[in-house]
């Protein structure tokens, strides 16, 4: 049998578990393989984590013809990628992380299926270290949309929803399929007309998204009259197994682009616990840290939105970033290491009497011609 | 061209006579449609509206049929080459052709065709010419490159089969253009044949082709050669043709090779002569952008990784943009490394072509070289300049010492200048007393060119150039007497380190700044701390070995200072000096200030290549000075801090990002080299931490900003609605363009004039402020309002009836500009980094590891092409196409016989299955593929997009006489696996019967595969259907099943189900580039069953069931009908059973003998006979007579009758008329009396 799937090229080699998805996702896409080695081998708990392993489970779900081979003591990955296959996929995502940390690297593969995506994800859905899927809801698919992907059943439901060490939520993420992207040019985000949030709690009083709203309007307000943040107060079935209760906000400007904040509290038995009005209060804050940032495109989701401009047709896309988040950063080392495409970065200053924020960063690219192979034409 | 060229008549208008006269009255009086609408109106009339409306109808379809999906021009401003591909049967003049053309175009004559050819035809147009051999290979490969295919026919003998191979190879990749060309048109004698068979042969290629595609006929030769005429008039032809992007080539990278060279170590070919071999292609890219380390398939080898692309200067340059009509003698360029061209001599990494035509070009292209003896070796230049060029290396492993490193005595230097005159790279003398000057305003034209483009960068080291600025004024006056120009100088240091920070060079260069960011890129602290470590260790193992020549070294270094100027070289030389000499620089007590300054100039001028770490290197040095004289330096102690400090700030403040994301990846080798000679090992712990910390996308929030505070929260006012506006956006700006545009207007009842407040404002304005404001505003002002003005007319009128095409078109013209301008201002370097290697680009493609075969067996007559593949092309799988058997080819195709595609740029064997599609979506297998259908196969192959066309034959060996095309298709669908099933029937037979059930056994062997069947329908031959129920233990296998009726014993149950079938993996290239020259059109793969059978002589032996045997049939045997006694006693008569005997023979004795009459009584019944007969007659005429006698009595009877019916019908109508009569009277009576009554 063919061991090696690619007739020219002999893959790739990393080092370490960090930035695990990108590799695996990058690798998906471009089809090279790929071989981490030395995941933790220094650790006292070395090998691959619960989480990735799930995450490589999920990957298997959706691709058809994978390779995955994990040595013994789980430190080396070996990943062939197979071709994106789609459909309906359940999948129980492992509680050391949230869902948002398996959602952004699906968000990434889902408009590359060959058949549309409907997939299922049962576990966290809010924690604080990935975004949640809130936000992944507010701000990534309106970001996609702009690429080209849209139609009929793009959508993100959260069904259930399951706080931190328990879990116990449930995700809905559709996406029907595009063979091609299209070039954007996202170089003046606008300004802000209104902020709208999410206050969520389960498991505890139901009085705590009040509290919340309350006190992130009060920061908001200094800015903005139009500010709205709904409560959501789960019961029952629905409000998982853990209790908590967190903030997402967005702002939208006026050439929809979405900025957003996020927090939630502490999970349970892990840490002093939050006050809400805290929590709320905190949070405008990030959303204001956010805003200051700027761009067309806030700062967790930069890897999507570089990834699907490189991913467009021979065209020149442009995007304004914020400063460039370290995870960003190395998510364009991949994408050269992948996709041969490097970045135009261009720093714009802010001038002395603007008073829109930090210094940007225009990313300008030539999309490598892709188009969706795994799709049917019939 | 020749100097006597006939001058022409000049055309003379006549402006009098009978023909001028004639002319001025054609001219007056020119009737006009509209002249014949008014005088004959009738005639222009609608006469049917269903025949204006069919008319209508076609005229639209006529139009939008002529529409193509717009697609973004990707083109190039300055384009490649046009590849025209040159097909034809052998001996039909396409080498003799393309000579023609190539003299038509450049005057010059080229003997054999070998290769591509390249020439400038035109301003803004090049050619390359290929002839195509007759090799199906060959055709296949350039019918995917070519822009153009000139198509020769012999007109003598009519159209060849490769003709049509090559039109049907065309249609299936993309259709590029296609001329026909006829040739040997001088053998038809008769003008007549000529005539007809011109005309026969123009609709033969019309119904290839398209209606009306143009068909050019070169009548005859004339002393070898075409006439000039008439490749003139096909050389215009050529010129002015306009080609529409094909799908394939405008989304792939290519490159026709016209030039390999083999960079093999020559020693390692001497060891092992078959080893793999690194070859370096050139030719021009088209198609789309290349990216440097991409995979390419070269059609006929095998696919390949490239190692390194750069681009050339082109070797055919356009001419200059200048305002003449034709091109001169020097600007027709002939490119043709293959084709051995006049003194072609191949260098390594230049080519000087001597063209015999008067003018002669070179290009030449300097890389330094690298091996000693290749310098040596090398006889142009003369021994000196070799031992300068050439390098040591002590240790192996090492960096090499380079001259410059000991450099003692600076002597002649010479720099490289390009010559516009020339066109050749000019190696200019310079002394060294002079160089400043030069080199000065050479920099500093380079700084002011660069300047606008780097002003960010300017503006970061501006301080600390300032600070030196300040340093060197003080030392000045310290050091009483420094040369005046080191102030300018200073400037130049600034330029050059700014030019060498903005090199591209991301991916090699050892720039330490890129390091401390890849390290960690918040901590700046540890960082510095471990890079004085580092400084101090390096110190300290040079102090003992090099304590003497320690300040001969710095001394050199202070001379050799003065004449390189504006190298980089010097300043690493300088780092490293400083690095090694570090510590011993205090015993240097013959030192003194100046000398130090100049050190520390230089230093500076490298921190800012080096970065972060030359700085502390720098700064070690400083302070070791400082040490030694503790008096003199006081005064800059504070200085050099403050140095430090602005240094480090603006590090912080503005990296270069695209240095920082793109610049450390590759610096991450473990050693880096100090003084070529030593490595440096340094702890990776900050790394390691990286490699595996927590995988997540969040950025988390900088906390030096504070957003309780007002001014932090001020920074950001404008971001939101509420904040301040841009000049243009804001509302009252908006308000009053909107005034300008429809502030006048007059008001149509009342007949008042509003004008607006802001015109009259305007009007005022210009009034008074005619010299307060610029005109240059004024003007941009009104510009800026008639475009306003005229897009929102635009917006009104056009887009009303703008189609949906139009705006996709638009749309699509709008991302070609942007596409053309966005790298525009860079420098091909830089740009190439980001777009990739564009098309138009002399490129030069470096592969390692091609098979030997492909440069020892290399031949120019067969193309070479570097087919660049998309990002997942590289991989192989199962592909699921269309097909079709080609209607020309005459077999059918056999599942699983081995076929050869054409697939995207391969050529390969593999094993196809045929199969259909079923009304539920089942890919049934098909044994063979239908005859005039379409079927699916699934192939094991390269991943191919969906839609790409093949094609596919039994061979590529040789040529044949019928069609070689078995098949052609589109690619559906990609997957790693496949779907397709094959018919399967289980047969079992029933052991025991029961009413409707029934045991049956033999169909499985176990009970678990029974379980796994468990309600699955059976039926048996004879239509009865049931399912299966039960396993049953004994036999195993054996289960219980209900039918639908009864079975009987005889009776087979069969179970239909469907096998999935494998697809066998065999992916087998078509080498035929790596077999030997003359042997590359028989490559012969995997051949199929039929013919290994017929090859080593092996029939089948047939199933002896199978055979025909003469069919022996039993006699057919029925019992006695039994009907029992009851039964026959109710039955009738009829259908008794008749027991009787049959009748047997009559015995004798009943019989009657026969009589014998006498002669007498013989007379007596003859006489009685005749009698008879006579009586006969008699009666049978009297019956007649009476016969007739009864008619005419009948006759008369009926006669009578009539007449009696006569009278009587009379008598009545007579009687009936009086009665009429009567009752009229008796009606007129009544009525007359009734009045009267009244």
């Amino acid at each position: 049998l063919c061991i090696n799937n690619n007739m020219a090229s002999n893959g790739l080699s990393y080092d370490g578990c960090n930035f695990f998805r990108q590799r695996l996702v990058l690798s998906t896409l471009s089809g090279k393989h790929v071989k981490i080695k030395n995941i933790r081998s220094k650790d006292d708990n070395p090998g691959l984590r619960d989480f990735e392993a799930s995450f490589v489970r999920l990957l298997d779900k959706v691709t058809n013809g994978s390779r995955i081979e994990i040595n013994q003591t789980g430190t080396m990955l070996f990943y062939q990628p197979g071709l994106l296959y789609g459909g309906s996929v359940e999948h129980d995502c492992n509680l050391q992380r949230s869902i948002g940390y398996y959602l952004e690297a699906l968000l990434m593969l889902a408009p590359f299926m060959k058949t549309p995506l409907k997939a299922t994800l049962r576990g966290v859905t809010n924690d604080p270290t990935d975004p949640t899927v809130d936000l992944l809801k507010s701000t990534a698919l309106p970001l996609m949309k702009r690429f080209g992907i849209d139609g009929e059943g793009f959508d993100l439901k959260v069904v259930k929803r399951g706080m931190a060490p328990g879990g116990g939520g449930e995700v809905v993420f559709t996406c029907p399929v595009c063979r091609t992207m299209r070039p954007v040019q996202l170089t003046d985000p606008g300004k802000i007309k209104r902020i709208r949030g999410v206050a969520y709690s389960v498991r505890v009083s139901p009085q705590m998204g009040n509290r919340i709203v309350e006190s992130a309007r009060g920061v908001l307000n200094q800015f903005l009259p139009d500010i709205y943040i709904y409560t959501d107060h789960m019961k029952g079935a629905n409000s998982g197994k853990s209790p908590g209760f967190g903030l997402t906000l967005v702002a939208e400007t006026l050439d929809g682009c979405f900025l957003s904040a996020e927090m939630s509290s502490t999970p349970q038995g892990q840490g002093d616990s939050v006050l809400p009005e805290d929590l709320g209060r905190n949070c405008a804050k990030l959303l204001l840290q956010e805003v200051y940032r700027g761009g067309c495109v806030d700062s967790s989701n930069q890897s999507l939105a570089l990834l699907l401009m490189t991913l467009g047709q021979q065209d020149v896309s442009k995007v304004l970033l914020g400063p460039l988040s370290p995870y960003t950063i190395e998510f364009l080392r991949h994408i050269r290491d992948f996709f041969q495409v490097m970045f135009k970065i261009k720093v714009q200053k802010p001038s002395e009497d603007e008073r829109k924020g930090g210094e940007k960063v225009l990313m300008t690219c030539v999309g490598v011609g892709y188009s969706n192979i795994n799709k049917t034409v019939k | 061209m020749d100097g006597k060229v006939k001058k022409q008549k000049k055309h003379q208008q006549k402006h009098s006579g009978p023909k001028a006269e004639k002319k001025k009255l054609r001219k007056h009086d020119k009737p006009t449609e509209e002249d014949d609408r008014r005088r004959n109106p009738k005639a222009f009339a609608v006469q049917s509206a269903v025949r204006m409306a069919k008319t209508f109808h076609r005229a639209q379809d006529i139009k939008t049929r002529k529409h193509h999906i717009p697609l973004v021009d990707r083109m190039p401003l300055e384009p490649p080459p046009v590849v025209i591909v040159v097909v034809g049967p052998p001996k039909v003049g396409k080498s003799t052709l393309i000579r023609c053309l190539i003299k038509n175009f450049t005057r010059q004559k080229l003997g054999d065709i070998c290769g591509p050819v390249t020439i400038v035809s035109g301003k803004k147009r090049r050619l390359t010419f290929v002839e195509c051999n007759n090799d199906i290979n060959t055709m296949i490969d350039l019918a995917k490159v070519a822009d153009l295919v000139l198509m020769l026919i012999d007109a003598s003998f009519g159209f060849e089969m490769e003709t049509f191979e090559f039109l049907n190879i065309c249609q299936v990749h993309g259709f590029p253009r296609v001329m026909g060309v006829l040739t040997h048109l001088d053998s038809f004698k008769n003008n007549k044949t000529l005539r007809k068979t011109k005309k026969n042969l123009k609709h033969r290629f019309w119904t290839e082709v398209y209606q009306g595609a143009k068909l050019f006929y070169l009548s005859g030769m004339l002393y070898g050669e075409y006439q000039t005429q008439e490749v003139k008039n096909l050389g215009r032809f050529i010129s002015v043709m306009k080609f529409r992007p094909l799908v394939w080539q405008t989304s792939h990278p290519y490159v026709l090779v016209d030039r390999l060279e083999d960079l093999t170590n020559p020693e390692k070919v001497r060891m092992d002569p078959r080893c793999d071999r690194t070859v370096s292609l050139y030719g021009y890219l088209r198609g789309a952008h290349l990216k440097n380390k991409s995979q390419l398939h070269i059609p006929g080898v095998g696919d390949f990784q490239v190692s390194d692309v750069n681009f050339l200067p082109d070797p055919c340059p356009l001419p200059d943009a200048q305002k003449k009509r034709a091109l001169n003698e020097k600007e027709r360029l002939l490119y043709a490394p293959m084709a051995g061209v006049g003194g072609l001599v191949y260098d390594k990494d230049a080519v000087y072509i001597d063209l015999p035509a008067s003018h002669s070009r070179q290009q030449q292209e300097v890389r330094p070289t690298t091996e000693l003896v290749q310098s040596v070796i090398d006889t142009h230049t003369t021994l000196d300049a070799k031992m300068a060029a050439s390098k040591v290396s002590l240790f192996t492993g090492s960096a090499t010492l380079d001259p410059s490193d000991l450099n003692e005595e600076p002597g002649l230097q010479e720099e490289h200048i390009w010559d516009p005159n020339s066109q050749r790279e000019r190696r200019k003398v310079v002394f060294p007393g002079e160089e400043e000057n030069v080199s000065e305003s050479s920099s500093d034209e380079h700084s002011s060119s660069e300047d606008d483009e780097h002003a960010a960068d300017e503006d970061m080291n501006d301080e600390l150039f300032t600070l030196i600025k300040e340093v060197r004024a003080e030392s000045e006056t310290m050091a009483e007497g420094a040369p005046p120009s080191k102030i300018q100088k200073l400037e130049e240091v600034k330029s050059c380190g700014q030019s060498v920070a903005e090199l591209p060079a991301f991916a090699d260069s050892n720039d330490e700044l890129e390091k401390s960011e890849e390290e960690d890129e918040g901590e700046d602290e540890s960082e510095e701390e471990n890079e004085v470590g580092r400084a101090e260790d390096s110190g300290h193992c040079s102090e003992e070995e090099e304590e003497e020549s320690a300040d001969e070294e710095v001394n050199t270094d202070g001379e050799s200072e003065e004449d390189e100027e504006q190298g980089g070289s010097l300043v690493c030389f300088f780092m490293k000096i400083c690095l090694t000499y570090g510590c011993t620089v205090h015993q240097s007590c013959s030192w003194n200030t100046t000398d130090f300054l100049r050190v520390c100039f230089l230093g500076l001028k490298g921190t800012s290549r080096l970065g972060l770490r030359g700085f502390h290197a720098l700064h070690q040095l400083v302070s070791a000075f400082w040490f030694a004289f503790p008096g003199a330096l006081r005064w800059k102690e504070d200085l050099q801090q403050k140095a430090a400090e602005a240094f480090l700030r603006q590090q912080e403040a503005a990296p270069n990002l695209s240095k920082v994301v793109y610049g450390s990846v590759d610096s991450d080798e473990e050693d880096e080299e100090l003084g070529g000679l030593f490595r440096v090992s340094r702890p990776h712990k900050s790394k390691r931490l990286q490699t595996n910390s927590v995988d997540c996308s969040r950025f988390p929030p900088d906390s030096s900003l504070n957003w309780n505070l007002e001014e932090i929260l001020d920074s950001i006012r404008d971001c939101f609605v509420t904040g301040k506006w841009e000049e243009g956006q804001d509302a009252a700006t908006l308000l009053k363009q909107d005034d300008e545009l429809y502030g006048d207007f007059e008001d149509m009842e009342t007949g008042e004039v509003h004008k607006s407040q802001t015109a009259g404002q305007q009007e005022e304005e210009e009034v008074w402020g005619v010299r307060m404001e610029d005109e240059e505003v004024q003007k941009n002002k009104r510009l800026e309002k008639k475009r306003r003005l005229k897009e929102r007319f635009n917006a009104e009128y056009d887009d009303g009836d703008a189609t949906y095409f139009d705006d996709l078109k638009e749309e699509m013209q709008k991302q070609a500009e942007l596409n053309r301008a966005e790298f525009e201002e860079m420098d091909d370097e830089t740009r190439v980094q980001y777009e990739g290697f564009r098309p138009g680009m002399y490129v030069r493609v470096e592969i390692l590891s091609l098979p030997c075969e492909f440069v020892a067996n290399f031949d120019p007559h067969y193309p070479i092409i570097l087919g660049g593949l998309g990002s997942s092309e590289g991989n192989i799988g199962y592909l699921q196409l269309r097909l079709k058997k080609h209607r020309w080819y005459d077999r059918i195709l056999k599942t699983r016989d081995p076929l050869i595609f054409s697939l995207g740029w391969r050529r390969f064997q593999t094993i196809p299955l045929y199969h259909i599609e079923d009304h539920n979506g089942r890919h049934r297998l098909l044994k063979y593929t239908p005859q005039h259908m379409h079927c699916g196969a699934s192939i094991w192959g390269p991943i191919t997009p969906q839609g790409s066309g093949f094609l596919a034959l039994q061979s590529v060996a040789g040529t044949k006489a019928h069609f070689r095309i078995a098949a052609t298709g589109v690619v559906l669908d990609l997957d790693k696996s496949v779907t397709i099933v094959k018919k399967l029937k289980l047969i079992g037979y029933p052991y025991k019967i029961f009413k409707n059930t029934s045991f049956i056994k033999g169909m499985f062997n176990t009970v678990l595969e029974v379980a796994k069947f468990e309600g699955a329908s059976i039926r048996t031959v004879s239509g009865i259907r049931g399912q299966i129920k039960k396993a049953l233990s004994t036999p195993p296998g054996s289960y219980r099943a209900t039918f639908e009726d009864r079975l009987l014993m005889s009776d087979i149950v069969f179970l239909r189900s469907w096998y999935p079938v494998t697809i066998p993996q065999l992916y087998n290239p078509v080498t035929s580039l790596l077999r030997s020259v003359g042997q590359k059109d028989n490559w012969s793969g995997m051949r199929t069953v039929g013919q290994l059978k017929h090859d080593l002589g092996i029939r089948n032996k047939p199933n002896t069931d199978s055979l025909y045997k003469p069919i022996a049939r039993a006699k057919r045997r029925f019992n006695p009908l039994h009907i029992p006694k009851e039964l026959q006693k109710a039955l009738p008569f009829k259908s008794k059973p008749k027991f009787q005997q049959p009748k047997g023979k009559m015995p004798r004795d009943l019989r009657r003998p026969c009589v014998i009459r006498e002669p007498q009584e013989k007379k007596v019944a003859a006489l009685l006979h005749a009698l008879g007969t006579v009586h006969h007659y008699k009666k049978k005429k009297t019956t007649t007579v009476q016969h007739a006698k009864h008619k005419e009595f009948l006759q008369q009877k009926e006669k009578q009758e009539e007449a009696k019916l006569k009278r009587q019908k009379e008598a009545k109508k007579k009687l009936y008329r009086l009665m009429g009569q009567m009752d009229k009277k008796k009606l007129k009576s009544s009525l007359k009396g009734a009045p009267k009554d009244d």
